[in-house]
């Protein structure tokens, strides 16, 4: 009778397994996070009093989470590259983190480009996770899909990048790679996973205003796992057959969907974004420890000297006059970009560095923003205004006095406003208000920063941009390495030099 | 590939690659965000300073009581 009871018990328990898997509901859960960029330690975001985020205490809610359901951890791009705890490794320390944290698969973004092809192609051999990028030819070693068995559900992953990346990073950083229709390309391999998967799931870096047409255009896909916009998806949105989730940014959030499949078919899903905060206890021990060991490597790393001044850097009267800090900094923007002349703002400059040796955290000190070179192409005339303007608040020792390279004029402080400058040359002849010259300046004055009309009218009147054989090509945009902070160029040039002695030189000559 | 976005239908032309801050600089309202605004998109979700701006985007600015 014993033996009876136990062989029934084992054709139940037998039964409801197989039923369980094959022909009963599943519940399966998607958590995935985008655009982390590094920001592996809670910080107060802009216009907040409260500190978010913190990848520990992310991997520690991954950790609790991953108890309750059959699970699958996404990342849908833009991990490497932004804080210095990912910059100053290029990229290590997050593939480390994601390899410890046990990550299922992440699409590339359009920022993992930005350290170069050898670098990503080394961080993509580091992580045991597969790295997607079906829309991606010429790099090897990503996969276009991967399909994993959760619970008895067969579910295929796909993952797409923007096809815009050439335009977001150096021209070098993309050299002899094809970046295809995300569109076209998840088409063609929904009909090659046709027949392998039960779901389709999406892990996509183009945003979600193109998430939606994605949906709406392409038929199959079930579920997309977004980022690239930074949008934050409270509650997953569903646009015709396919759910949208997105995940915000900078580990600030982790998102949750569950979803209950039958017969290969979603029945049911429900989501969330799960809020992370510093919260002492909760973090993954693992994953924190890590967040350490990379800290101390930064610590390590911005106490690194990189060259020596052989004079003080002046860094304090750059509101003012010329100083040979602005000039460096200007000359080493002009070298970078292939400009004709640079225009910075002097209140972009933050402090003076002593003469003697020069640390990477004196270059952080002095160029503490996260800005990045462009070069547009501006007219004589529309230098002189952008000048013009840097002057007029010279007395109020506003930012937007100019520091610049491969020009020289000069401006009298006691004439009114608006009619400041006189003699501009270039290159030591004068400034011809008809010619285009490519001139380098900082995302942010590029962008109307400090005031400043010149660039974003120059960028108005710009005809199409546009990709040629992977280089951005545009009327006025000459360059943009957005992937790339200044601060950054300016290290490795002075590595490269080892000794500077930057003089002042006339640049800017007032007159009375 | 030019891009032109709206930040509370105000048309902002904006250079390839920059993000949702550089749009908000360019019509003066970045400094509202130190505040108690944000930014949302046209569906009413939060997007970050950082996101990625896309031709035709709409964005808004305002405070987070008028969700």
């Amino acid at each position: 009778m014993k033996r009876l009871k136990i062989a029934l018990c084992f054709v139940f328990f037998f039964t409801l397994a197989i039923c369980s898997a094959y022909g009963g509901q599943s519940e399966i859960r998607i958590l995935h996070v985008n655009d982390f960029h590094g920001f592996a330690e809670p910080y107060k975001p802009l216009g907040s009093d409260e500190m978010l985020g913190g990848i520990a205490y992310l991997a520690g809610k991954v950790d609790e989470l991953r108890k309750e359901k059959p699970s699958l951890l996404f990342s849908a791009g833009d991990m490497i590259q932004g804080n210095n705890w990912a910059n100053l490794s290029q990229g290590e320390s997050v593939i480390e983190l994601m390899n410890e944290m046990g990550f299922d698969a992440m699409v590339l973004g359009n920022h993992e480009f930005d350290f170069g092809q050898d670098v990503l192609r080394k961080r993509i051999s580091e992580a045991k996770f597969p790295v997607l990028g079906a829309n991606v030819e010429g790099l090897g070693n990503l996969k276009p899909y991967i399909i994993k068995n959760l619970k008895g559900v067969k579910v295929g992953i796909i993952g797409v990048v923007t096809e815009d990346v050439p335009i977001s990073t150096h021209p070098r950083n993309v050299a002899g790679l094809k970046f295809m229709s995300p569109i076209d390309t998840v088409e063609k391999y929904i009909a090659e996973l046709k027949n392998k998967a039960d779901l389709i799931i999406i892990l996509s870096h183009i945003g979600y205003p193109v998430d939606r047409i994605l949906a709406e255009r392409v038929k199959g896909i079930d579920v997309i796992v977004g980022g690239h916009s930074h949008t934050k998806i409270e509650k997953p949105v569903k646009v015709r057959n396919t759910i949208i989730v997105q995940a915000w940014e900078h580990a600030k959030v982790l998102g949750v969907l569950d979803l209950t499949v039958e017969d290969g078919k979603i029945i049911g899903f429900e989501g969330r974004l799960e809020e992370i905060k510093p919260k002492i206890g909760k973090e993954d021990k693992a994953a924190f420890t890590i967040v350490e060991k990379y800290k101390q490597k930064v610590n390590a790393v911005l106490n690194e000297r990189v060259g020596e001044a052989e004079v003080d850097l002046d860094g304090e009267n750059v509101r003012r006059r010329e100083t040979n800090l602005g000039n460096l900094i200007a000359d080493i923007m002009r070298h970078a970009s292939g400009a004709d002349v640079t225009i910075i703002n002097g209140g972009g400059i933050r402090t003076s560095i002593k003469k003697g040796e020069i640390r990477v955290k004196d270059i952080y000190s002095v160029s503490p923003f996260d800005n990045y070179i462009v070069a547009i192409k501006l007219t004589g005339k529309q230098i002189r205004e952008a000048l013009e303007y840097g002057v007029s608040a010279v007395e109020e020792e506003e930012g937007r006095f100019p520091q610049v390279s491969g020009l020289s004029f000069k401006y009298s402080p006691s004439t009114k406003r608006g009619s400041r400058v006189q003699e501009v040359l270039i290159a030591g002849k004068p400034i011809d208000p008809d010619q285009e010259y490519i001139v380098a300046t900082n995302d942010f004055l590029a962008a109307g920063g400090d005031g400043y009309k010149a660039f974003g009218e120059a960028i108005k009147t710009s005809k199409d941009f546009s990709i040629i054989g992977g280089m951005m090509k545009g009327e006025k945009l000459a360059y943009s390495d957005s992937g790339r902070w200044l601060r950054d160029v300016v290290v490795d040039y002075l590595k490269e030099m080892r000794r500077i002695a930057p003089k002042v030189e006339s640049r800017i000559i007032e007159v009375h | 590939m030019k891009m032109k976005v709206y930040v509370n239908h105000i048309p902002v032309d904006v250079l390839p690659g920059m993000k949702v801050k550089h749009a908000l600089m360019k019509v003066g309202l970045l400094k509202e965000i130190e505040g108690s605004k944000k930014v949302y998109d046209e569906w009413g979700n939060e997007v970050g300073l950082d996101g990625a701006l896309s031709e035709g985007m709409k964005i808004y600015i305002r405070t987070m009581n008028n969700e």
